[in-house]
C-alpha cells in the first residue's frame, strides 16, 4: 500500500492522453473517407483533363488575368464585408450552373424537340390554360364537377383533338405554311417567357410598372441580339438563343436585383465582375499569345459526338441527351406523386392500420436495391405490358418509382415542419382541408420538397443498374427525339466503356472524360439543393 | 345575397363537396401506389422464380426447362450454359463483399457519428456534413471504376497476388459508400440522448472520453445497431461498384479465408447485370433464374430492413 499517499495527492490528475488519442482518432476516421474519395477525384480529374500538358505560358495569363485579380479582390471582400463576397461568388456559381443546364437546354431545343414543335404546343397549352382561367372567373356560377369536367375536355381537345374531325391545336400550329425561323421562334418563345418573369420581378422590386417592363424588354433585346450575333459567328443561334435566355438574362437579373435592392452587399459584384471578365480577358489574350491549353478529353468533341470504337473519337452526346430527357420523365412522374403520396399521409390520412402499413411500407421501400426495381420495369413493362425494351418512357418510369420513396420522405418533412398555427388559422377562417393545403401548406413547405426532390433527381441521375434491367442499350448513336426511342445515361455509357469496351485506352481517356463530366452535373444539381435549403433555413 | 343563400353558404358540408373528394381521391392514389409498387414487385418476382422451380412451375402452367429447387439452394457452381444455378457461389460473393465493407464502413461510421456529435464544433459539423453526403452521392458506377483503375493497381504493390477483378477492392469502395448511412443514423440515436446523461457523468468527474464511451454510445446502442443493418442491406444491394470491380466469373470461395479476398467473383447483383447484357432470350430458363436471383436479394434485405426497424422500435431507451 506504499502507493496509496500518492493517490491522494494527485487527486486531480487525470490522464489526458487516452482522451486525446480517442479524440484524433475519431477526426481520422471521419476524415478517412472524404479524403480518400478527394485522392480518387484527384486522380480522375487529371486522367480526365489532363491540366500537366498545358503551356506554362497558358497558366500564367490565366494567373495574371484572373486567379491574381480574383484573389486580391476576394482577400479585401473577406476581410471587410463577408456577406458581399459570397454575393459575388454566388453570382459566379449561377452562372457557372445556368450556363450548364442552359446548355443542356439547348440540346433540347436544337436536336430533341424541334422549336416548332414546341410552340406549337406551348400554344396547345396557352389556349385551354386562358380559357380555364376566364372560367375561373365565373366561379360562383358554374357548379364544381361542370368546370372539372369542362376543364378536362378544353385540354384534351386542344391537345390531341378529335382524330378525322378536328384537329389539335398543335396540329393546326405546325401547318401553317408560312413558319418563321427556329431562333425567332426560340427567341421569342423562351425568351419572351424569361422576359416576362424578369419584368414581373423588376415591377416588383421597383414597386414600378415601368421599371418591369423596361427590364422585360432589355431582357428579350439582349436574347434577340445574341442569337442574331450567332448568324454572324456561325455559331447556331438557336443555341445562343436558349443559352442567354436561360443563363445570361437570369444572371444579370440576379446580380441586378441584388445592386439595386441590397446597398451594403452590392460591392461584392465587383467580385463576380472580376471574375467573369478574368476568364474572358484571359481566353482571348490565350488565343492571341498562341499558348496551348490543357489535351483535356472533356472537351467540345467529347460532348458532341457519339460513341466511337476508338476513345479519342469517343462522345457523349446521346448520353446527354438521354440523360436529360430521362430527368423530364422522372421528374414529371415522381413530383406530383411523390409530393401527392406526402400530403396525403401528412394532411389526410386517419390514424389506422393502413395508414401505419403505408408508413412502414414506403421505408421498406427506400431499402430496397435498385436492381430489383429494374427487374419490376422489365417485368411488368416489358413483359406484361409489351413495351419495347429500353425506351424513354420506361426507363424514366422505372427510375421515377425508384425515387419516389426518397420524394414521398423529404417532401413528409417539409410539410410536417410547416407550423401547426399556420393550418389551424387556415381553418378558423372557414377554409376546407383542400384550400388549406393549397394556400398555406404547398406554398411554406415548397423550398423543402424542391430541395428533397433534387437530391432524390441527382439520385435517379446516377442510376445505372435499373437501365441495364429493363434493356437500354450499351451503345446508341443518336439522340432519343420521344418518349418511346431507345435511351442510353450517362452513367450507363460510362460503365458500357469500363466494361464491354474494357482498354487502357477507354480507360485513360473516355471514361475518366465520362465521370468527370457526370460528376459535374450531379455537383451542379446538389449545389442548386443546398443553396436552396440554406435560403429556406435562413429565412423560416 | 338573401339570408337563405347565406345560410346554404355557411352551412354547407365543405369536407364532402366534390372538389375535396376528388382531391383526398387524388392524394390517397398516389400514398396508395407505394402499395401497389410492393405487391408488384412481390408478386413478379414469386410468379417468375416460382416458373423457374421445377417444384413449382407445374403449378404455374410452365412446361420446358426448370431447375431444381434444391440444387439452386445448396448447389455451389453457377454455369448458365452448362444449366448449372447453385446461388451459393453468388451468395458466398455478396457475402465476401458485405464482410469486408462492414470492416471498413461499421467502425469508421460509428467513430464518425461519435466525432460529429460529441467532439466536433458547429462550425467544423456543417462542413463534415456536407461532405459526408458527396460520399453517398457519388454515383456507384463511378465507384466501381474507382476501385478498377486506381485501388487495384495501389494495392497490387502491397498485395502482388491481386487479380484485376477482386473482391477486396469492391469492398472497400463499397464500404466507403455506406459510411455516411452509418454515421447519419448512428449520431441521429446519439443527439436523441438527453443532454442530463452526459452532465450527470461529467458531475461524477468522468472525462469526455469517458462520456462518449461509457454513456453515449450504450445508450444510443439499438440505433447504432439499426443503423448497421441498414448499411449492409445497402451493401448487399450495391450493383454497380461490384459490376465493375468484383469480376464476372462465378467462384464458390470461403468467405473466411483472408486470400480469397484478393481473387474476383461474382455477387448477385453483378450476375444479374451480367445475365442482362448477355445473351439471354426473353421468358428462357437463364431469363427466370434472374428472378430467383431477385427474390433472394429482395428477401434477404427486406428481412435485414425489417430487423433494423424492429431493433430501433423496441431496444429504443425512452427518456
Amino acid at each position: 500500500m506504499a502507493t496509496q499517499s500518492d493517490t491522494i495527492e494527485g487527486f486531480g490528475q487525470v490522464s489526458r492522453r487516452a482522451g486525446i488519442i480517442f479524440r484524433y482518432l475519431l477526426m481520422g476516421a471521419t476524415m478517412f473517407g472524404i479524403v480518400t474519395l478527394a485522392i480518387l477525384l484527384v486522380y480522375v480529374a487529371n486522367d480526365a483533363l489532363q491540366p500537366l500538358t498545358a503551356d506554362p505560358g497558358w497558366y500564367l495569363v490565366f494567373f495574371a488575368t484572373l486567379v491574381a485579380p480574383a484573389t486580391l479582390v476576394g482577400a479585401y471582400l473577406a476581410r471587410t464585408n463577408l456577406d458581399a463576397l459570397k454575393l459575388g461568388a454566388l453570382v459566379v456559381g449561377t452562372l457557372a450552373v445556368t450556363l450548364m443546364f442552359s446548355g443542356g437546354a439547348a440540346i433540347l431545343f436544337v436536336d430533341i424537340v424541334p422549336p416548332l414543335v414546341s410552340l406549337s404546343y406551348a400554344v396547345g397549352l396557352v389556349v385551354p390554360f386562358a380559357a380555364v382561367v376566364l372560367m375561373t372567373k365565373y366561379e360562383d356560377q358554374i357548379p364544381f364537377t361542370v368546370r372539372v369536367a369542362a376543364t378536362g375536355a378544353i385540354f384534351f381537345l386542344s391537345l390531341f383533338g378529335i382524330p378525322g374531325y378536328y384537329h389539335s391545336i398543335p396540329e393546326m400550329v405546325q401547318k401553317i405554311p408560312v413558319v418563321p425561323t427556329e431562333w425567332v421562334i426560340v427567341t421569342f418563345l423562351l425568351g419572351g417567357g424569361v422576359s416576362v418573369v424578369v419584368g414581373l420581378y423588376f415591377a416588383r422590386l421597383r414597386e414600378n410598372t415601368r421599371a418591369g417592363v423596361v427590364a422585360g424588354v432589355a431582357a428579350l433585346a439582349a436574347t434577340g441580339l445574341f442569337a442574331v450575333s450567332g448568324l454572324f459567328t456561325g455559331v447556331n443561334p438557336t443555341a445562343l438563343a436558349v443559352v442567354t435566355a436561360g443563363a445570361f438574362v437570369p444572371t444579370a437579373a440576379y446580380a441586378g436585383g441584388a445592386a439595386l435592392t441590397r446597398e451594403h452587399e452590392r460591392v461584392g459584384l465587383l467580385f463576380a465582375a472580376v471574375v467573369i471578365f478574368g476568364a474572358l480577358v484571359g481566353a482571348v489574350a490565350v488565343d492571341v499569345l498562341g499558348f496551348a491549353g490543357p489535351q483535356s478529353w472533356v472537351d467540345w468533341q467529347f460532348l458532341t459526338s457519339s460513341h466511337s470504337g476508338t476513345a479519342e473519337n469517343a462522345g457523349l452526346y446521346p448520353a446527354i441527351g438521354g440523360s436529360i430527357l430521362l430527368m423530364i420523365t422522372v421528374a414529371a412522374l415522381s413530383f406530383p406523386l411523390g409530393v401527392g403520396a406526402a400530403v396525403y399521409l401528412e394532411e389526410y390520412a386517419p390514424d389506422n392500420v393502413f395508414t401505419r402499413f403505408i408508413d412502414v411500407n414506403i421505408s421498406n421501400l427506400a431499402g430496397v436495391p435498385s436492381v430489383v426495381y429494374g427487374l419490376l420495369g422489365l417485368g411488368v413493362f416489358v413483359t406484361y405490358l409489351g413495351q419495347a425494351t429500353g425506351t424513354v418512357l420506361i426507363g424514366g418510369a422505372t427510375l421515377a418509382l425508384l425515387i419516389l420513396p426518397i420524394v414521398i420522405i423529404s417532401s413528409r418533412e417539409a410539410i410536417r415542419s410547416v407550423p401547426s398555427d399556420m393550418r389551424q388559422a387556415s381553418y378558423g377562417m372557414g377554409a376546407t382541408r383542400w384550400q388549406t393545403v393549397k394556400n398555406v401548406v404547398l406554398p411554406e413547405a415548397f423550398p423543402g420538397i424542391l430541395t428533397g426532390t433534387i437530391l432524390a433527381l441527382g439520385r435517379a441521375i446516377g442510376e445505372t443498374a435499373p437501365l441495364i434491367m429493363i434493356g437500354a442499350p450499351n451503345v446508341l448513336f443518336s439522340l432519343p427525339t420521344e418518349l418511346s426511342s431507345k435511351v442510353s445515361a450517362m452513367p450507363l455509357q460510362v460503365y458500357a466503356w469500363s466494361s464491354l469496351f474494357a482498354s487502357e485506352d477507354f480507360y485513360t481517356k473516355a471514361v475518366p472524360a465520362g465521370v468527370v463530366v457526370l460528376l459535374a452535373v450531379l455537383l451542379a444539381m446538389n449545389s442548386v439543393a443546398i443553396v436552396l435549403r440554406n435560403k429556406f433555413e435562413s429565412e423560416s | 345575397m338573401s339570408t337563405d343563400d347565406l345560410e346554404t353558404d355557411l352551412t354547407r358540408k365543405t369536407e364532402n363537396s366534390p372538389r375535396e373528394l376528388l382531391t383526398r381521391s387524388f392524394f390517397f392514389l398516389c400514398a396508395a401506389l407505394s402499395v401497389v409498387t410492393t405487391v408488384s414487385i412481390v408478386a413478379l418476382l414469386v410468379t417468375e422464380a416460382a416458373k423457374f422451380f421445377s417444384i413449382t412451375a407445374p403449378l404455374m402452367g410452365v412446361t420446358g426447362e426448370t431447375a431444381s429447387l434444391v440444387d439452386f439452394l445448396t448447389g455451389t457452381t453457377w454455369q448458365i450454359h452448362n444449366q448449372e444455378f447453385g446461388v451459393l457461389a453468388l451468395v458466398s460473393a455478396t457475402l465476401m463483399i458485405t464482410i469486408g465493407s462492414a470492416i471498413i464502413a461499421l467502425p469508421l461510421g460509428v467513430a464518425t457519428a461519435i466525432y460529429l456529435s460529441e467532439y466536433a464544433s458547429k462550425q467544423a459539423r456543417s462542413v463534415l456534413k456536407p461532405a459526408l453526403e458527396i460520399l453517398a452521392g457519388v454515383p456507384t458506377v463511378v465507384y466501381g471504376f474507382f476501385a478498377l483503375i486506381y485501388i487495384t493497381p495501389a494495392l497490387g504493390v502491397v498485395l502482388p497476388g491481386i487479380g484485376t477483378f477482386n473482391i477486396l477492392s469492391a469492398s472497400i469502395v463499397v464500404g466507403i459508400m455506406i459510411i455516411p448511412m452509418v454515421a447519419s443514423i448512428s449520431e441521429d440515436a446519439m443527439s436523441a440522448v438527453p443532454d442530463d446523461l452526459r452532465q450527470a457523468g461529467y458531475g461524477m468527474g468522468a472525462t469526455k472520453f469517458d462520456v462518449s464511451t461509457g454513456i453515449v454510445v450504450p445508450a444510443a446502442l439499438s440505433g447504432i445497431f439499426s443503423s448497421f443493418i441498414l448499411a449492409l442491406s445497402r451493401a448487399i444491394g450495391e450493383t454497380m461498384a461490384v459490376t465493375v470491380a468484383a469480376g464476372a466469373q462465378a467462384k464458390f470461395l470461403n468467405p473466411l479465408d483472408p486470400t480469397s479476398y484478393l481473387e474476383g467473383a461474382l455477387p448477385m447483383t453483378a450476375a444479374m447485370v451480367q445475365l442482362l447484357t448477355g445473351d439471354i432470350t426473353g421468358g428462357g430458363l437463364a431469363y427466370r433464374s434472374l428472378f430467383a436471383i431477385g427474390l433472394v436479394l429482395f428477401v434477404i434485405t427486406l428481412i435485414m430492413n425489417i430487423i433494423s426497424d424492429y431493433v430501433a422500435q423496441k431496444y429504443r431507451e425512452a427518456y
